[in-house]
């Protein structure tokens, strides 16, 4: 869905309580960072203020490899682990490099009709990204 | 009406201290210049004081001058810098960014080092040197070291330069206040941009570009009171701006209640050192940018996130999510900024033909005055003995 900078499909996947983060360690400090830590609420306000501010329009694509999935006891919950590997696309000339890379724990409620998503935590391994992002991984 | 090639490459109808040459972005000579006239005899910041809270803490800094340094506490508590390069074979003696060493020892031939620099263990010094060598004179290369203005650790690989107190003058006086408290660093990252160093330096010493972040039309540009800011410009290209206050309403829709002590709340002030350094504190948030030049059209960016060691951890939370949400690298406004200088860059040496960059804008010394830029290029003509508008003496050497 964020690849095709679809947010409000993405945000349809989320669960009313969802919350978003984003962490880093960082060597230099010996500590953790928190990058980004958003509510549904604050990712959509994040999400629309998106068009209103420049951006490089190079087209970014997500590569997740699923690690793991585990079930909660009661079968309501699961928590798929992850790689992720984000490669950007210019637009003018179309070169690919790799932007990031990053591991993911996303734990997903199964209770209702359709899974949706209650939290995703984002731990990245890539710390210089350059002219960085305003779109969430 | 547009230009000839002849039009465009004379140059503005303006004074020579309203425009630089284009060359002085992209000139890999003019780049080595710098260096070697401007990099390797100022203060510049390693890092600051709360990355090296504890007795043997260490932190590496890459100089521009392509040396790495280590900056370590002493036993002493005392902070001090050396070459991060081993007296015998010159081997890089610490890797890591950061860690604790009550000994330096490098991996090679195991000699080691304390941290007051002294050469204190050679494997075997009898069997190999006898008396032609000694520990003493074999000690690591120091390099003058300040901590100052806030708690950041200042390195200077000049032996000869002046002190830190004399290069800075009274730059400072404005955020005197809000660095008197002991400050911490809780967010640090890195970005290599394909620009020059001063491209991004200008876009921190000049507030015209508000135009371009969406944030900062509605929060400053469009509210009452931004263009009666004035800059004020102090010896060796540094600058400073009147603070405004920011209403973080007209985007977010409610004001910051978190302040920064000593200052108003929601207040925004920046101060400018000379070759490349930001001091930008939009209150609840104080953010300190640091560079160092990788080459012409490279530099690499260090941002720093600053809160009080004071925060409790509601605070703390609330000064790392204002940061993030515009200067992180998930944020919005920084972004602009780092586009805006790569697509600059681009221009610049794609063509041909070189152009002349304007800091042209007078105002009273207000707001979207370009005054910030002016005084630098005038001292980094002054250093470089070099005029910026001219920087290949050819048109001085035409005119007469």
């Amino acid at each position: 869905m964020l690849d095709e900078l679809n947010f409000a499909g993405y945000l349809d996947l989320c669960a009313p309580q969802f919350r978003y983060r984003i962490f880093a360690h960082s060597p230099e400090l010996g500590k953790d960072m928190l990058w980004k830590d958003l509510d549904k609420e604050e990712m959509k306000h994040h999400f629309e203020l998106i068009p209103k501010h420049v951006r490089d329009m190079s087209s970014v694509m997500r590569f997740p490899t699923v690690y793991t999935i585990s079930y909660s006891d009661d079968g309501r919950q699961a928590t798929a682990v992850s790689g992720l590997q984000v490669f950007k696309t210019k637009l003018n000339g179309g070169d690919t490099k790799l932007f990031g890379v990053c591991r993911m724990r996303d734990v997903i409620d199964l209770h209702g009709k359709l899974p949706r998503l209650l939290s995703r935590e984002v731990r990245m391994e890539t710390r210089q990204l350059g002219t960085g992002t305003q779109i969430p991984f | 009406m547009s230009r000839t090639s002849v039009e465009w490459v004379n140059g503005p109808q303006l004074p020579v201290t309203h425009y630089v040459d284009s060359r002085i972005y992209t000139d890999e000579q003019i780049h080595r210049e710098e260096i070697e006239k401007i990099f390797n005899k100022i203060w510049l910041i390693a890092c600051h004081e709360s990355e090296v809270p504890n007795a043997f803490d260490f932190r590496t800094f890459m100089h521009p001058s392509g040396r790495s340094l280590i900056v370590i506490r002493g036993g002493d508590m005392t902070i001090r810098s050396f070459y991060n390069t081993c007296s015998h074979r010159g081997n890089t003696l610490l890797q890591q960014p950061s860690g604790n060493a009550k000994q330096i020892t490098c991996v090679f031939h195991h000699w080691s080092y304390d941290a007051t620099g002294a050469c204190v263990g050679i494997p075997r010094d009898k069997a190999g040197y006898g008396t032609r060598l000694c520990k003493e004179n074999v000690g690591l290369r120091e390099v003058k070291t300040a901590v100052a203005y806030g708690g950041f650790i200042w390195v200077n690989i000049d032996d000869r330069c002046e002190p830190l107190q004399d290069f800075i003058g009274n730059a400072f006086e404005d955020l005197k206040m809000e660095i008197s408290h002991p400050l911490e660093v809780f967010h640090y990252h890195q970005a290599v941009i394909d620009t020059n160093y001063k491209l991004w330096h200008d876009t921190n010493r000049e507030l015209y570009h508000d135009y371009m972040h969406y944030h900062n039309r509605l929060t400053g540009l469009s509210q009452k009171g931004y263009f009666d800011r004035v800059f004020h410009t102090y010896p060796n290209g540094h600058v400073q701006l009147d603070s405004m206050e920011i209403q973080y309403q007209a985007y977010a829709g409610k004001q910051r209640s978190l302040a920064w002590p000593g200052a108003t709340k929601a207040c925004h002030k920046l101060i400018d050192i000379f070759p490349g350094t930001t001091f930008i504190l939009r209150a609840p948030s104080f953010r300190v940018d640091t560079m160092t030049p990788l080459g012409a059209n490279k530099v690499l960016i260090e941002f720093r996130g600053i809160g009080l060691k004071a925060d409790t951890p509601e605070e703390r939370a609330e000064r790392v999510r204002e940061h993030n949400a515009l200067w992180g690298p998930f944020g919005l406004n920084l972004h602009e900024d780092l586009l805006a200088n790569e697509m600059q860059t681009r221009a610049m040496r794609d063509g041909a033909e070189h152009s002349y960059v304007l800091h042209a804008r007078e105002e009273n010394n207000t707001t979207h005055d370009e005054i910030g830029m002016r005084q630098y290029y005038a001292e980094w003509g002054r250093r470089m003995g070099r005029p910026p508008y001219d920087p290949y003496g050819k048109r001085i050497a035409a005119a007469s």
